[in-house]
């Protein structure tokens, strides 16, 4: 019977390494017992998965029943204007947030930010619609939630490769609200004026910028990095 | 005779039972990461014949009705209903054993039954019954089987007999039955030393057992002036506190144990059913290094001192009158479950490094004897991953299981290591593949 050098325990003789150390068995004079069974099977149990469709389901049934109800009470409290648009709006922009992620599990990025930024455009559309604002949906509205959703597809892909410190997040998060409030400025200034005369937004890129300027700092130089743990530690 | 069959049939379908309070706890925390499954088996002296063990569970499942139920979700609470779904049938063992059940599938079986080479398993989800329910279970489909294989098994050493019908006190839920004192407040338990390793991928159990004498093991303990259980608990104890000083934390947090009690000893019952209480040895390395003596000395005393009917019913109690709470009866189980799944993590899981249980030796009349190598148990998967220790003895074995999710094998390797460097020849067989 084998024995662990390390443990000083006896071992099964089929055993190939000490579960407890895993220390390999060799002994040249009797090597492990190939032919006898082991003393747990081999094979693994296989889990069906659970069903996700009955959540999703439960969830759709629920807005759609929203939906439906307030487009109903539409038809008999203040008839002349469709503001239950604006529920109807909201409970598809939910189902796509909510439902899609439940039924399919991983889905590419990019393919993501677009169905988001279809639901938000969706939204808004609807709005429009009520409010008879089909100029400055397309004029105004569009290119905001485009750059919206470009800046929040770069977001990602940057967390995705810094995501491992504190500060390197917080300093994107930053730098890219201050990027898309400039974006933001930019729209409305060609829409009101067709000019671009950057002032609130440049202020609030200015102080991003600069939040974020010791932020780098602070990540990219050991010596700091190590000062700012030490002073802030849990 | 054959006409009043069907009748009685429909009446047993009709039949449902409240659930006691240990299973409102299990059935409301029982999720895909955590499985209030347990296991026990036996090691035969000859390979299993499955054809043999399926008829032994045919012959045997009707006198436990405790067992042949389904658990379905009421309005208020959960609820346990008679299972008419064929079965449970015997299947291939498999190396992550203890799944957690999922109610809705399997036909709502909460019972399994496993056979690989000399091994017979039964898988037994915590809401139906504790380990001494499940152990005369298991005692009972022994002798049935061996039955089948043609041996003269006697209905004695707390083997039922199959051919009687069940009795109703084998169903009562003992702790409505003794919760006639005044309950005891909640206390809020400190935090312990989680012992939580690294998650191995979905539904991987490591199984590590040891085996050693229990005439070794009662010598060693009767050295350091304790019990079996005693002394193992303080080894665990002490691996676990020298574990965490190792990690070099901050602040070393206290150390402690759950150690299930059954609680029939002291409140006289028939129930198969739940009827445990957990105690909780405790260890505070914060106020300072403590030697294994010591340790020993102090879970002996504590043992001693808090295992006693007094305090255990009035714990009862104090479970039972929460339960009675007209606005914990009146609230919708959808909204009690994460309630209850807090109040269990705040009392069952964070003050806690581990559980170690002991149902003690497995007792057999002597015809069976020789038929049986040895007895094994297992604890299902925790809450975390970490570890969790069970052991059982029968004859001269005891088998001491370390089960868990995680990928370290660090508490069992000291563990076993310990009782090497006292003396101890120990055996150890584990699932792990890597």
């Amino acid at each position: 019977m084998p024995y662990c050098v390390h443990c000083g325990v006896e071992l099964d003789g089929t055993a190939t390494f000490c579960p407890l150390c895993r220390t390999e068995v060799i002994d040249p004079g009797r090597p492990p017992d190939t032919q006898s069974p082991k003393p747990f099977p081999d094979e693994r149990g296989e889990v069906p998965p659970i069903p996700k469709g009955a959540v999703a389901a439960v969830i759709t049934a629920m807005l759609a029943c929203v939906a439906v109800g307030c487009g109903l009470l539409n038809l008999f409290l203040k008839p002349g204007r469709t503001w239950s648009l604006y529920v109807i709006g909201a409970t598809i922009m939910l189902w796509l947030w909510i439902v899609l992620p439940i039924l399919f599990k991983r889905i590419p990025l990019l393919v993501r930010s677009l169905i988001n930024v279809a639901a938000v455009a969706l939204y808004v559309y609807l709005m429009s619609v009520e409010l008879n604002g089909r100029a400055w949906y397309l004029g105004l509205a569009v290119p905001i939630i485009l750059w919206g959703g470009a800046v929040w597809l770069l977001l990602s892909l940057m967390l995705r490769v810094y995501h491992r410190s504190v500060i390197s997040s917080a300093a994107i998060l930053i730098g890219s609200l201050g990027v898309f409030l400039l974006g933001v400025e930019f729209f409305i200034d060609r829409w009101l004026t067709g000019g671009w005369d950057p002032s609130w937004s440049l202020v609030v890129l200015t102080i991003c910028v600069c939040t974020v300027i010791p932020l780098v700092i602070i990540r990219r130089i050991p010596a700091f990095r190590e000062e700012v743990r030490r002073r802030f530690h849990t | 005779m054959a006409g009043k069959q069907p009748e009685e049939k429909e009446k047993r379908q009709k039949e449902w039972y409240r659930l006691d309070n240990a299973a409102v706890v299990y059935s409301a925390i029982q999720k895909e990461r955590y499985s209030a499954v347990y296991r026990f088996s036996a090691v035969m002296d000859q390979p299993v014949d499955p054809a043999a063990l399926q008829r032994a569970v045919d012959k045997t499942m009707p006198r436990f009705p405790g067992f042949r139920v389904r658990i379905k979700q009421g309005v208020f609470w959960y609820y346990s209903e008679f299972n008419d779904a064929p079965g449970p049938f015997v299947q291939k063992d498999i190396s992550n054993c203890c799944q957690p059940v999922r109610f809705d599938q399997d036909d709502g079986w909460l019972v399994r039954f496993f056979y690989y080479e000399r091994r017979i398993s039964l898988e037994v989800f915590h809401a139906i019954s504790d380990g001494a329910g499940a152990m005369t279970l298991l005692r009972t489909l022994l002798a049935v089987y061996l039955r089948e294989l043609g041996y003269q098994i006697p209905n004695t050493c707390g083997v039922l007999d199959v051919d009687k019908p069940p009795r109703p006190e084998e169903l009562e839920d003992a702790y409505a039955r003794y919760a006639t004192v005044k309950a005891r407040r909640f206390t809020t338990l400190k935090k312990a030393y989680p012992n939580a390793g690294t998650a191995e991928p979905f539904y991987t159990l490591n199984v590590t057992m040891g085996f050693c004498s229990v005439r070794q093991l009662k010598e060693k303990a009767r050295e350091h002036g304790a019990s079996i259980t005693e002394y193992l608990t303080a080894v665990l104890l002490k691996v676990l506190v020298d574990q965490q000083r190792r990690e070099r934390p901050k602040k070393e947090l206290p150390v402690a144990l759950a150690i299930p009690i059954n609680l029939r000893p002291w409140f006289p019952t028939e129930s198969l059913r739940n009827f445990i209480l957990t105690v909780r040895p405790c260890i505070d390395p914060g106020l300072g290094e403590y030697t294994f003596e010591e340790i020993v000395s102090q879970v002996h005393h504590y043992l001693r001192l808090n295992i006693n009917r007094q305090q255990m019913q009035a714990e009862l109690a104090g479970n039972v009158k929460f339960a009675r709470n007209k606005l914990v009866q009146i609230t919708p189980v959808v909204l009690k479950n994460p309630g209850v799944a807090f109040g269990y993590w705040m009392a069952g899981v964070r003050p806690f490094s581990g559980t170690y249980t002991n149902p003690g030796p497995f007792e057999v009349p002597e015809e069976m004897r020789p038929h049986i190598r040895r007895m094994e148990v297992i604890l299902g998967q925790a809450t975390m991953p970490r570890v969790h220790c069970a052991s059982i003895s029968y004859g001269d074995v005891m088998e001491i299981t370390f089960a868990g999710t995680q990928k370290e094998s660090d508490t069992e390797r000291d563990f076993f290591r310990f009782l090497v460097r006292d003396g101890i020849h120990v055996k150890v067989e584990s699932n792990r593949t890597q």
